[in-house]
């Protein structure tokens, strides 16, 4: 650790690029435990085959943000106040992907307690909606990992998972009134509002990247919340 | 990396795009680096003019000022008083040195003065942590990973100073160090950046020839002008050297969060205090992070014994453009009770974690009484050090 002083940067820009470049890693983690997650949930894959892995990725995932987080801390106390704004982004970043990890373990959770949609009527329109919000995780590294992304593709991908989360609302509120027993609409329910979440958090964590401060979570200059 | 943007941006003053510009100017390393070398040029050429002006004073004006420190305690406070005042032991023992090699103090007087000004130093943290004084438990670690450092300073004191008055144990050893080094003591070295700089001092006392001044008020304003350019110059080497080495420093505590304490972050303070020439930069770097939780009082406490064993460096540097091997003992002798401090308090594992204990107990108490934390600090770094001076002058 002494030698690390006198060893030369891997990179030679800012050394937040490091945060960023071990977030990246973490997003791909909290993918990897989403997709098994909702193929326990949804296929005849077994729960306990893949709870350990998801248990272990989820593990990775919540020390890679208190590493991180003490990172951001050393750089504030030896680089000054200059990046602030970029510091209390990232812890945000951090957090809102430790919580897809959760919320990939929340969904592990309904798979473990019994619950299995791989013979509801209209499991194909489930895993295709899976597809969709799993490709969003990459989209979303794409966008965070971009020096150059501009504000028009962050617009783009905001505009596009906000319809996503809001289709995933309306089958929450459907259910709401559906006359289908509980045992079925319950946990289509939460798991959908699962799946809500984390596209809200998918969109939150493009957009800590590129929105001020101040208005991180909230669309609309501040005036809307992204309920994540 | 995409940029995170702070907030909506308001209209920038042309002030603040100047100081961008020079500073993306001064990123670029080669020209930083270039910077420093000349600060440090400056700088001995203060130590320099210090010792200059001492010198054109007279013996009896020597006389007269030096007096007072010729008590171990009143030097002791003194050292003390002067490095609270200048924020920086560096500044204080470099300040020290240019008096020793002037002839005005001798190694006797000066030690004492410098084992005060590495009490002194300390004082930056622990000011630092005052910051931390909303949240009690953020205080609470805060404060004692900033007095870790007074409570070992303090008992380093409390071991060697009555050895050093009693029987010379830490000006002998620096002594003996330095007759190796440069010659014995009474001798005229000739240090090679001695000639570097006798130009620029010459050139300064022609400045102050020319205003009509000569003798003693010619040797106060030499005296006044050398310790103008020493502190200005350690703090801008201090500012970009911080500047040079932030990503390495960063780089390299991150590395030791993750692996753990010990002799290692011991080594580490030294590399980093050395590097940045101030052991207040690296000891305030150390309060937040403990304030936030992110290193531990244990893990803090061998770094500032480094950064103590690092900021002697800089009084190493000041002897360099020093005439007397004198000023080079004195020097060494706060690399020597610096050293010993660490050999005897830290090397023992029975009293490896007295200051620790300290900090904790005097943490306890602040967290209790957030006042008795700033009696704590005027009390110990500015009452007590009057009385000393006022005592035992």
């Amino acid at each position: 650790m002494v030698l690390a002083f006198f060893r030369r940067g891997s990179t030679e820009g800012n050394s937040l690029d490091h945060v960023v470049a071990k977030a990246l890693t973490m997003l791909g983690d909290a993918r990897h435990s989403f997709d098994l997650a909702t193929m326990a949930l949804l296929t005849d894959t077994d729960a306990e085959t893949v709870a350990a892995n998801i248990r272990e990725t989820d593990g990775r995932i919540n020390e890679a943000e208190q590493e991180l987080r003490s990172e951001l801390i050393v750089h504030v106390s030896v680089q000054g106040s200059a990046d602030i704004g970029s510091v209390l982004g990232m812890t945000l970043l951090l957090k809102k992907i430790e919580r897809i990890g959760d919320q990939a373990k929340n969904i592990l959770d309904l798979a473990e307690n019994g619950v299995s949609l791989a013979d509801v009527d209209n499991v194909s329109e489930l895993l295709e909606e899976q597809q969709t919000v799993s490709s969003l995780f990459s989209e979303a590294a794409d966008l965070l990992g971009d020096p150059d992304a501009d504000d028009e593709s962050v617009d783009e991908y905001t505009r596009r998972a906000l319809g996503i989360a809001d289709a995933h609302q309306a089958h929450i509120t459907g259910f709401m009134t559906s006359e289908r027993p509980g045992r079925e609409v319950v946990p289509l329910a939460i798991y959908y509002r699962y799946l809500r979440r984390i596209v809200a958090n998918l969109v939150g964590i493009v957009r800590t990247s590129s929105e001020p401060l101040p208005h991180i979570d909230y669309l609309d200059d501040g005036a809307t919340d992204t309920d994540d | 990396m995409r940029v995170f943007r702070v907030g909506s941006t308001g209209a920038a003053g042309s002030l603040a795009n100047v100081h961008q510009r020079l500073e993306s100017l001064l990123s670029w390393g080669p020209l930083r680096s270039a910077i420093v070398v000349g600060l440090i040029y400056f700088f001995l050429v203060g130590v320099s003019s210090l010792e200059a002006g001492v010198k054109i004073m007279g013996e009896d004006t020597q006389k007269a000022l030096f007096s007072a420190v010729s008590n171990p305690i009143a030097g002791l406070s003194i050292g003390i008083l002067g490095t609270v005042l200048v924020q920086s032991s560096s500044a204080s023992t470099s300040v020290i040195v240019g008096l020793v090699a002037s002839g005005a103090l001798g190694v006797d007087a000066a030690v004492p003065m410098v084992m005060g000004a590495n009490i002194g130093t300390t004082v930056t943290n622990t000011l630092v942590s005052l910051g931390h004084m909303r949240q009690s438990s953020e205080f609470r670690r805060a404060f004692a990973a900033a007095t870790v450092h007074d409570f070992f300073n303090l008992m380093a004191v409390a071991l060697l100073f009555p050895l050093e008055v009693a029987f010379g144990l830490i000006s002998r050893t620096a002594e003996a160090i330095s007759g190796q080094l440069v010659g014995t003591a009474g001798n005229e070295w000739k240090s090679p950046v001695k000639a570097w700089v006798k130009e620029p001092v010459s050139w300064l006392r022609d400045i102050w020839s020319a205003f009509g001044t000569e003798g003693t008020a010619q040797g106060i304003l030499m005296v006044l002008t050398g310790l103008v350019i020493v502190l200005v110059a350690l703090a801008f080497i201090t500012k970009n050297m911080r500047a040079l080495v932030a990503d390495r420093v960063e780089r390299s505590i991150n590395s030791f969060l993750s692996k753990g304490g010990g002799m290692i972050a011991l080594l580490l303070g030294l590399v980093i205090t050395v590097a940045v020439q101030s052991s207040s930069i690296t000891t305030s770097i150390l309060i937040p992070l403990a304030g936030a939780g992110v290193l531990s009082l244990r893990n803090a406490y061998p770094v500032t014994l480094g950064a103590n064993v690092g900021t002697t460096i800089t009084a190493l540097l000041a002897a360099l453009a020093a005439s007397s091997p004198e000023s080079l003992t004195v020097a060494l002798a706060h690399t020597t009770f610096n050293i010993a401090g660490i050999v005897i308090l830290y090397g023992l594992p029975f009293t490896r974690y007295l200051p620790v204990h300290g900090a904790e107990w005097l943490a306890g108490i602040a967290v209790q009484r957030r006042s008795m934390a700033v009696v704590y600090v005027f009390g110990a770094f500015v009452v007590v050090p009057l009385i000393g001076v006022v005592l035992f002058r």
